[in-house]
């Protein structure tokens, strides 16, 4: 559910399958990051809100983000930063959040749970 | 109060905060007391969010004069048959009872900024540590000759939500094919940049749907440009051909008069008699609340300091979206929204001693062309040189693929659904 919308550039394959396939390299290459702080990730997380419902429900043309695995979390806001992922908003968002407030982010989203 | 773990959290982080290193401004006192007024974007997302993450330690009051909130965005897509009325009508009650904010139903008559109080028309008097002014836009009644409050029943706005939004589907329901409608666009700063010409699409659209397709459509604008209008107008002209006229200042030469009475409209270049409805969408300004307080000049908006969203004249009022300078944030609801987060992680910095951080901007403003078809245009932006500044902007292409324009719209919904969300709920 939470992968709807999301759509890798230059692949004829479903979606979910593509980004299955993106995410396990990157966690080849990327370690596994140690938990964000909670304080940034909570006001930065207040940006998201006004798109991406906290309770996890989605009207389908925005993904739900909460509960992800926080290395997911923090693959996916790095490929729209690399602008591998389409999204002119996500894009621009990703671009100016640093090293710090993408693991706060992710673990601050990881952390709560879909109330749909 | 519903108490989530992240309440608890951010509560035991502010109490840490305050009795060791953290010197709240009001020490001594129960209770930080801030008052939010108006009930939109700005206020509820304020009065939310203060409430919500000090866990109580902030008593907050949201002063709002109508007992529903009936929204300006997608008003359009009402009027264009896409969405029901009550799709735009929202209720506080969760702000009251899942957060425990005070609820005053009352207007805000005047700001005491010496004594720190608010005085509501039915004579009470709120004081506050803090006060957060959201109270929107006022319109010009003068801007246009000929108009006037009593003329907006006849050649309504629908600027402001309720009855003006009805009035305008009323107008267009009624307009016969052959007929013309004069819109009169509003001069720069004022709320919602593409809101004109998403109204513009969406009367083509409904007049197209229902077999009026030669009624026209005429934007006598005192702009030389407009929001998106590199991609709104090879649109319009892909949709609906010739039916939307829109004129520059160049070429009408300026508007000279209206009159409510015979539907005319009097530019330098061209008289339109006997139009099938004029919807005039007037110059603006901040909402009374902020003029009267002294923050705003004649007829202007309020000067904020780009880090705090506070005003020049007065650091214990804070003055949110559409009546506010937001430099180059346009007037939005998603502006007003984002806005009111820095504003509140700044205030329970100062009154609860809650971490703060340096204050960042977005905004993304969507736009339906036709079914199906929705553009967007959007940025980020960081305070600079005094005032917010645009780091960088995106916008929709003219001749985007139809799957492109489908996503656009799709996020356009899903994002009304959550900034409803994230303001009542
Ligand atoms: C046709 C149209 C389409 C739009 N489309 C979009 C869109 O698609 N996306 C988008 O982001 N924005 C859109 N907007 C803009 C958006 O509606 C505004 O920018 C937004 O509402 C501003 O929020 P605010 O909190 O500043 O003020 P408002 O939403 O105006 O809220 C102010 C509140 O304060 C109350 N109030 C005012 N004065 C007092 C007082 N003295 N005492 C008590 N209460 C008071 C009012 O009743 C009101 O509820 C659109 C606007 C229009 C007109």
């Amino acid at each position: 559910m939470g992968w709807d919308g999301i759509k890798l550039r230059h692949t004829q394959s479903p979606a979910g399958f593509a980004l299955l396939g993106a995410l396990g390299l990157l966690f080849a290459v990327a370690p596994v990051q140690a938990a964000g702080d909670r304080a940034l990730g909570e006001y930065l997380a207040s940006e998201c809100t006004s798109c991406h419902q906290l309770s996890g429900r989605s009207s389908g043309g925005i993904p739900a983000i909460v509960g992800w695995p926080e290395e997911q979390f923090v693959a996916v806001l790095n490929s729209y930063a690399r602008k591998e992922r389409d999204s002119q908003t996500m894009q621009a968002i990703a671009a100016r959040l640093s090293r710090d407030d993408v693991t706060a982010l992710a673990t601050y989203f990881a952390s709560l749970t879909s109330k749909p | 109060m519903k108490l989530t773990r992240r309440n608890v959290t951010a509560g035991s982080v502010a109490l840490l905060a305050a009795s060791s290193i953290g010197a709240p401004a009001v020490l001594g006192q129960a209770k930080a007391r801030v008052v939010v007024v108006g009930g939109g974007p700005g206020g509820a997302t304020a009065a939310k969010y203060l409430a919500r993450d000090s866990n109580g330690a902030i008593a907050v009051t949201l002063v709002e004069e109508n007992e529903t909130y009936q929204t300006c965005f997608h008003s359009n897509l009402y009027i264009g048959g896409f969405k029901t009325y009550d799709e735009i009508v929202h209720r506080y009650d969760a702000l009251a009872s899942a957060y425990g904010i005070a609820l005053a139903r009352s207007r805000a008559m005047q700001v005491d900024r010496d004594r720190k109080e608010v005085v509501l028309a039915d004579g009470r008097r709120l004081p506050y540590d803090r006060l957060v002014l959201s109270p929107g836009i006022d319109l010009k009644y003068d801007s246009v000759p000929g108009w006037s409050k009593e003329a907006e029943e006849v050649m309504p706005h629908g600027w402001k939500p309720g009855r003006q939004t009805q009035l305008i589907r009323e107008r267009l329901d009624a307009v016969p094919d052959g007929g013309t409608i004069v819109m009169i666009a509003p001069p720069n700063p004022y709320r919602c940049p593409p809101g004109p010409y998403e109204r513009a699409s969406m009367f083509a659209h409904v007049l197209m749907a229902t077999g009026r397709s030669k009624a026209r459509i005429v934007i006598l604008d005192p702009k030389e440009s407009f929001s998106k209008q590199g991609v709104f107008m090879p649109d319009w002209e892909k949709r609906y051909g010739a039916m939307i006229e829109w004129l520059g200042p160049k070429v009408h030469d300026g508007i000279k008069s209206v009159d409510p009475k015979t539907e005319t409209v009097v530019t330098g270049f061209e008289t339109y008699e006997n139009c099938a409805f004029v919807n005039v969408i007037p110059a603006q300004m901040a909402g009374a609340i902020a003029r009267d307080a002294g923050l705003a000049p004649a007829g202007g908006y309020c000067a904020i300091d780009p880090a705090t969203m506070k005003s020049v004249a007065d650091a214990n009022i804070v003055v949110l979206g559409d009546a506010c300078n937001a430099g180059d944030m346009p007037k939005s609801a998603f502006s007003a929204n984002n806005q009111a987060k820095v504003a509140a992680m700044i205030l329970r910095g100062e009154l609860v001693g809650a971490p703060t951080f340096p204050a960042r901007y977005l905004n993304t403003c969507w736009s339906l062309v036709d079914t199906d078809d929705a553009i967007k245009v959007g940025g980020r932006y960081e305070p600079k040189d005094g005032r917010i500044a645009a780091v960088e902007t995106f916008i929709s292409q003219p001749g985007e693929s139809t799957e492109i324009r489908r996503q656009t719209q799709a996020e356009n919904i899903a994002w009304y659904d959550a900034i409803c969300a994230d303001m009542f709920t």
